[in-house]
């Protein structure tokens, strides 16, 4: 029966088709407002490393002067060099990483390519196996060549491709980077979790991503050009010698723990570190650390903006407004065929046959306004791709959300359906066979 | 009047009245909700920057390497695109408004000592003249000559300007509750610079690379310093219309002056204002897509259960007509009908609307909701109402008498 339903249901689409046509586009808008919007929200405020999220944790030590504190107690969000190298020299945390961004111009070998621009990372060795980082060919530096400076660099894919070809091996190869020679160890592959969680700070959330990675000292070491946020609360002596002993805080810095547990352990030795630097007349405030895991860091940064979280909160309201459109149109699509339920009745049908069969009927109409709120929902991801490009990357549509649009639709339809159907079973077989 | 009648018929058959009145609330509530926040969002993104905005350009060109002498590369680059026909004026600036990125200094004082003053402003430097160069306009005091600019070379420590120009906003700040702002010329401003510095000028508006609401955004000095480090990035301001040839011909010369160099962005202000506000635009365009869908959906479903009550009332409606009502009296009786639908309504909805509103002011920081948009929200919805109603209201005028006489 329930597939002569689903038939029937087909066929009286075509039945007053302006309301039914009403009905679906008004079903397939709400549910595309309300699926571009959560497409956007989950890229926003996914976790971007479930499996080890809360053992990964960002360090701040509050390096500022006395009396000009943040109103709101926090510490700045990067730290000075001093503090980042101590820990870092240190390594009391099973793996960990300073990371600072740099920005270099790309002289390429090959005669018919453009000197160009590009930003890369400098970090410690532990960075990739921290933020699971794959790799395509070649190697990651070692402890040796981390702590030595090596001139070694780990390239993209595609700065791979663009530089060497498609498919070629780069590995041993020479990279010039603004005049200054390395040798590429390695190349990733593709690799780009959205938001740029492990660089929240001094960096696009949402745009392009690092095209080289080079060992921290080795860009310390040759002066590399900073590309990020620096503050400064007091004017560093000259030179990147005064910069880089001065308190200006201009480097993140990323511990990995081995359980979630070591949390409290790990701060106390942070509060162990600034009790030590204050003997040596540093870290002039009280102390004032913090230390996030994944999550609570991206919470702390609003990564989720305010914006996307209104829309979400609009677009799911606008769906209710939708719905209740749909309940008022199968109502007056369904009232105006009592004959037919009569005749049915009539016939032996019971109240439950009816109910199923126009229930499936709003089902029909459910996955109809399902199928073309797809296709709008799709529309509109791709405008907000165009419109907005910092967070274009966020609008990709996966399975699930595709699951998750055609469920939405159906239960909308059915829910719809429901106070209207159960209105259908309420005629009475007599008083409608009566007044034909 | 005829309300009882009609309102004895609405309690008798309750569902239909009760889904257009839900929806009518529903809808009221995003509309006037969104409706602020387009506006909000359109007013923050039409700011002014105090820029002559049309005719500037900003150009970009980063070195290969070592750079062993930053100041005559500076000086031919200038040379170069003041000779640019079209070009009325060229700088060197260590950066420019909405591009989110910048220098910012805390503490601004005029009194010695004073470190925690909370008045930030944004440090802006150029060895030219920003006030030509952007078109700011001067509202006191003068604007620098050559004798004012220093050489500043970070390798080598600070060589320090002695003279200042600050932006009105930042001169409210120093200066509260105060109508005369031109007695701050000859003022010494402390922490721009480690040594204090004399206010020599007051320009009207000049936004800060963030453009944050608020007076804030607008607090903003320039100091006369040639930078000696190996960045060119320049400022054009071109005669009106000649802009997109003059930054055309620009990036070609200034790409083929040296081949130590690479263009790293050319964009006209137009530009970065589109990319500083791009979030904004898009917020209040699917705002916009999202209240005007709603509207024709509510009005779409208002007229869907209008026409199916005509269709029901056929027979009531010919009676009517029979016993002697005019036409006028059965529109009269579908739009009486409605509003008294709508306005319950529109008095569920201005529930739903302050209740929508708490939650965002409490869970987003979107500012409280003011009356008139709640009014002009109302207005809206009764419009729409009587709107949507009148089509099947005029069918339903047009039912002859005769059709008293037909079925049982």
């Amino acid at each position: 029966m329930f597939f002569y339903y689903l038939k029937l249901g087909a066929v009286n689409l075509k039945r007053n088709p302006i309301i039914t046509a009403l009905m679906v586009i008004t079903l397939a808008v709400g549910v595309a407002a309300a699926m571009t919007t959560l497409t956007i929200l989950r890229g926003m405020s996914g976790d971007p490393i479930p499996h080890k999220s809360d053992r990964l944790f960002y360090v701040q030590i509050d390096t500022g002067p006395v009396g000009r504190e943040n109103p709101n107690g926090e510490p700045d969000a990067q730290m000075s060099y001093t503090d980042t190298m101590n820990l870092w020299r240190a390594a009391k945390a099973p793996r960990q990483t300073p990371l600072m961004g740099t920005s270099d111009t790309v002289s390429p070998e090959r005669k018919d390519l453009q000197p160009f621009i590009t930003t890369g990372l400098a970090v410690g060795a532990d960075f990739f196996s921290m933020f699971d980082v794959p790799l395509l060919e070649g190697r990651f530096w070692s402890a040796e060549q981390d702590k030595a400076g090596s001139d070694v660099v780990v390239i993209t894919r595609q700065m791979r491709d663009r530089l060497f070809g498609e498919g070629q091996s780069a590995v041993g190869k020479r990279l010039m980077l603004s005049q200054r020679e390395l040798t590429i160890i390695g190349v990733l592959d593709t690799w780009s979790p959205l938001p740029k969680f492990y660089r929240l700070v001094g960096s696009n959330r949402y745009g392009s991503h690092e095209d080289y990675f080079l060992p921290i000292e080795y860009a310390v070491r040759v002066e590399s050009g900073i590309e990020g946020q620096v503050s400064c609360t007091s004017r560093p002596d000259p030179g990147f010698q005064g910069f880089l002993q001065s308190d200006c805080t201009w480097l993140q810095y990323w511990v990995e723990l081995a359980e979630a547990g070591d949390r409290q352990g790990f701060a106390d030795y942070l509060v162990a570190y600034v009790n030590e630097q204050k003997k040596l007349d540093r870290l002039p405030r009280t102390v004032n650390n913090r230390l996030r895991d994944v999550n609570e860091w991206m919470v702390q940064q609003g990564v989720v903006d305010n914006d996307t979280v209104v829309a979400t909160w609009l677009a799911f309201a606008f769906l209710a407004v939708c719905l209740v459109n749909t309940v008022g149109l199968l109502l007056a699509k369904f009232s105006a065929r009592p004959g037919e339920i009569g005749v049915r009745r009539a016939l032996g049908a019971s109240r439950a046959e009816i109910f199923s069969q126009f229930l499936t009927e709003a089902g029909v109409v459910g996955l109809v306004g399902a199928a073309l709120g797809i296709l709008l929902t799709l529309a509109a991801l791709a405008y907000v791709r165009q419109y907005a490009r910092d967070i274009a990357l966020l609008t990709e549509m996966d399975w699930l959300m595709l699951l998750t649009t055609v469920l939405i639709s159906l239960v909308a339809a059915l829910g719809a359906g429901l106070l209207p159907t159960w209105r259908a079973c309420q005629v009475l077989p007599a008083a409608q066979l009566k007044s034909q | 009047m005829e309300v009882r009648p009609i309102l004895s018929t609405l309690f008798r058959n309750k569902t239909a009245p009760l889904l257009i009145a839900a929806q009518v609330a529903l809808t009221l509530a995003i509309v006037a909700n969104s409706l602020y926040i387009i506006r909000e969002r359109l007013a923050s993104a039409a700011r002014p920057t105090g820029l002559d905005e049309p005719n500037i350009g900003w150009i970009n060109l980063s070195p290969v390497g070592e750079v062993a002498d930053p100041k005559t590369m500076q000086e031919v680059d200038l040379n170069t695109l003041r000779a640019i026909p079209g070009v009325r004026s060229a700088t060197w600036a260590n950066m420019i408004p909405l591009s989110q990125s910048g220098w910012n200094s805390g503490g601004m004082s005029l009194k010695e000592g004073d470190n925690d003053s909370g008045i930030n402003s944004a440090h802006y430097f150029s060895p030219g003249s920003l006030v030509d160069t952007f078109g700011l306009n001067l509202i006191a005091g003068r604007d620098f000559t050559a004798d004012d600019v220093f050489d500043h070379d970070p390798e080598q420590g600070s060589a320090l300007p002695k003279t200042v120009i600050i932006s009105k906003a930042l001169a409210e700040a120093l200066l509260p509750n105060e109508a005369d702002l031109g007695q701050l010329v000859g003022q010494q401003l402390f922490n721009a610079t480690e040594a204090p510095v004399t206010i020599i000028g007051i320009v009207d508006r000049l936004q800060t690379p963030w453009s944050n609401e608020g007076a804030d955004g607008e607090q903003s000095y320039i100091l006369p310093i040639r930078y000696l480090v190996g960045s060119f990035q320049y400022a054009i301001r071109t005669e009106p219309g000649q802009l997109d040839r003059v930054m055309k011909e620009a990036a070609d010369q200034l790409s083929t002056l040296r081949s130590d160099r690479v263009l790293n962005s050319q964009r006209t202000f137009a530009e970065i204002r589109a990319s500083r506000y791009a979030n904004e635009t898009l917020m209040a365009g699917l705002l916009i897509a999202v209240t005007l869908f709603l509207l024709l959906i509510t009005a779409s479903g208002i007229v869907g259960l209008s026409s199916l009550w005509v269709n029901q009332r056929r027979k009531q409606i010919g009676v009517r007509r029979a016993l002697g009502a005019r036409r006028i009296d059965v529109i009269r009786y579908f739009l009486v009908e409605n509003m008294l639908i709508t306005s319950g309504g529109v008095l569920l909805g201005l529930l739903l609307t302050l209740a929508l509103n708490q939650v965002l002011v409490r869970q987003m920081e979107v500012p409280r909701l003011p009356a008139e948009y709640v009014g002009f929200g109302m207005v809206i919805m009764w419009l729409l109402g009587v709107a949507s109603v009148l089509g099947p209201a005029l069918r339903a005028a047009r039912v002859p008498p005769a059709v008293a006489t037909r079925t049982v």
